[in-house]
């Protein structure tokens, strides 16, 4: 599993079979022309087909390794810290809202690019403004608690 | 030509006025931004437009598809970092001769052709539009489905490493757009169980983490110095520069509209040749590479030509050519319109509206870039650590806006560790994106077509058009097959 090419190709493979193995459920072909299930199933074959070949063809040919590709150290972490403030701000703006939410994840993104005190003036400032531009001008929902904020 | 001046009419107006400044501020902030590209920011400013008018939104929109081409060259001369794909050639002699003390003149004369190219193509589209839409009325479902076939082809035939590779972004973009409801029948099809798919995945969501947060993420990695720009005065070229400029411009010109016509292009393919012939033309080619101005005034107006060139097939066919037409595709079908052979004939104003405010933002951005090229150029020193946590929280509240539902955003992390994932193992991420908008409307023409000949696909090739196109995608992949073994391909694999 330490093999990019592998990986990827073994996740295509799944989502594909998944595809070819439901397409079954679906009528391939009705009384008046192909149904809802012929697309998919070549699809779903052609891609499973394909992405064999190229699981072949990492282990053949030119390897890339998870090593080779993958960043170390800082940029690494600031990947998942990326990642992670996404999944943070799912799970808790339900609870605290936008304001609240914005404010933690853009935390942890400029912290400690940026002295604290920075980070959270500058966390702060940028959620008010997505706020303002966002809510209060172009009307667009935002996921809020009941304070509306 | 009355159509027309209506549509300047519509476009003069102050919101529409506005909405196009707007949109070209933003495509320059793109362009000159690293990090981000066309596509992904079109994608993020696609919520922002829900509460517009749809001839306000679709200006503001492509006014940063086509405001891009112009700022990515500010930074390919200035800091060798090309903003965007498109500006890559310009570094070659850009930035030399922005080492040469002449940075004005590199970007004045970029201006200058992007400006001539840009305004001559959209000319060129207002000329070829109405007549090839109405050639196309008469288009069947199988020379749509050919039609698409030969786009899809092209792209991953021409322009990708691996013929492989190619292929498998095409069918996996296809792939995840069955999941939601049959547009032929209406049955609900491989949505997991769960509710929020019954729509399908939402093209904003897709767009957003497969250009958006990935690209995010991939300039996570890297340590992106900001290097300090060199000053930029003195314009104008000198004035024996004027006529061979001006010559690679009209040649540029040329190129990049007609490359532009050819769907599975992308704006990168004309600023290679013209590069090329460029250096073919000139007396002595051993400038280039040294700070040869034809070197900047070509390949800048190539793609920038091509931005209208590309919208010929999006306006009469429905068919976008590139990652980032596919997202004005997709909001062109959020606002209520069709894009294809019908648009000029039903949606007249629109169409011009948007034609006449292509006019009015190549002047905005002329403005803004000869005069104005050195503010442009401070932007370039905004850091990264700063520019990023901003835009993942809009990434955030866009992807949210769309359907009010948290799903989406996380739909949007999928798909950006997905296009982060499929970048590391070379699997491109442009002919998903383009697969994904048009699997609908390809599984309708080839269901319809497989009805009409009783279910033999060699029906296909019995008529004149789609015969001839399908011969096509056939030699094309036979041809990069060939070329591969070769290796005699084109590797321009970009994205954005």
């Amino acid at each position: 599993m330490r093999n990019v090419g592998v990986t990827v190709s073994v996740f295509i493979l799944l989502f594909a079979a998944f595809i070819f193995y439901q397409s079954f459920d679906f009528e391939y072909y009705g009384e008046f022309g192909p149904g809802p299930g012929f697309f998919p199933r070549w699809l779903g074959g052609i891609l499973m087909v394909l992405s064999l070949l190229n699981i072949w063809q990492s282990i053949k040919g030119e390897i890339v390794w998870f090593s080779d590709v993958m960043p170390k150290g800082k940029e690494l972490k600031t990947v998942l810290k990326i990642c992670g403030s996404i999944i943070l701000f799912i799970v808790v703006v339900p609870y605290t809202g936008f304001m609240i939410a914005g404010t933690l994840i853009l935390f942890i993104l400029f912290y400690p690019e940026y002295k604290w005190y920075r980070a959270i003036g500058m966390s702060v400032l940028t959620t008010l403004v997505v706020f303002v531009v966002f809510k209060v001008i172009l009307h667009i929902p935002l996921p809020v608690n009941a304070f509306g904020i | 030509m009355d159509l027309l001046l209506n549509g300047f009419a519509i476009a003069f107006t102050w919101q529409n006025l506005l909405y196009c400044l707007m949109g070209v501020s933003v495509g320059m902030l793109v362009g000159v931004l690293p990090g981000l590209g066309p596509s992904a920011g079109t994608a993020m400013l696609i919520p922002l437009t829900f509460g517009m008018e749809p001839i306000s939104a679709i200006v503001m929109l492509s006014g940063i598809y086509y405001g891009a081409m112009y700022g990515g060259t500010i930074t390919s001369v200035l800091i060798k970092t090309p903003g965007e794909a498109a500006s890559v050639i310009t570094m070659l002699d850009g930035h030399p001769m922005a080492q040469n003390g002449r940075a004005g003149v590199a970007l004045g004369i970029a201006g200058i052709g992007s400006f001539i190219g840009g305004t001559l193509s959209i000319i060129g589209l207002a000329i070829v539009g109405p007549p090839l839409a109405k050639m196309a009325l008469k288009f069947g479902p199988p020379e749509f489905f050919a039609l698409m076939a030969l786009g899809m082809t092209m792209v991953v035939g021409l322009m990708g490493k691996s013929l492989l590779k190619g292929v498998i972004a095409v069918l996996f973009g296809l792939t995840i757009a069955m999941i939601g409801t049959d547009p032929v029948t209406g049955m609900i099809r491989f949505t997991f169980n769960q509710t929020q798919l019954l729509d399908g995945v939402d093209f904003v969501v897709l767009t957003m983490g497969l250009f958006g947060l990935s690209e995010i993420l991939l300039s996570a990695e890297e340590k992106l110095t900001n290097e300090k720009p060199p000053k930029v005065k003195g314009v104008l070229p000198r004035r024996d520069e004027w006529f061979p400029s001006l010559k690679a411009i009209f040649r540029g010109t040329w190129l990049g509209f007609f490359a532009g016509l050819i769907p599975g292009t992308n704006s990168v393919i004309p600023t290679m040749i013209s590069y090329t012939m460029e250096k073919k033309f000139a007396k002595d080619p051993s400038r280039f590479g040294k700070g040869a101005i034809e070197g900047v005034a070509g390949p800048e107006t190539a793609n920038n030509s091509y931005c209208g060139g590309a919208l010929i097939p999006l306006f009469t066919l429905g068919i976008p050519s590139s990652p980032t037409i596919a997202v004005l595709l997709g909001a062109f079908v959020l606002h209520g319109l069709t894009p294809g052979p019908t648009l000029f004939q039903n949606n007249p104003n629109f169409v011009w509206a948007v034609i006449a405010s292509m006019f009015i933002g190549n002047f905005m951005l002329l403005i803004m870039n000869v005069p104005m090229a050195g503010f442009w150029a401070k932007i370039t020193m905004i850091p990264f650590k700063l520019l990023f946590p901003i835009i993942i929280i809009i990434a955030v509240v866009g992807t949210y806006s769309i359907n009010n539902s948290l799903f989406d955003v996380g739909a949007m992390l999928l798909f950006g560790l997905i296009g982060y994932f499929f970048k590391k193992a070379e699997i491109p991420l442009a002919p998903i994106a383009l697969t994904f908008v048009l699997a609908e409307t390809m599984e309708n023409a080839l269901l319809q077509s497989l009805t009409i000949y009783k279910g033999s696909f060699l029906g296909l090739f019995t008529r004149p058009i789609s015969g001839t196109m399908l011969v096509i995608c056939i030699l094309v992949v036979i041809f990069s097959l060939w070329a591969g073994t070769k290796n005699k391909k084109i590797a321009a694999d970009v994205e954005m």
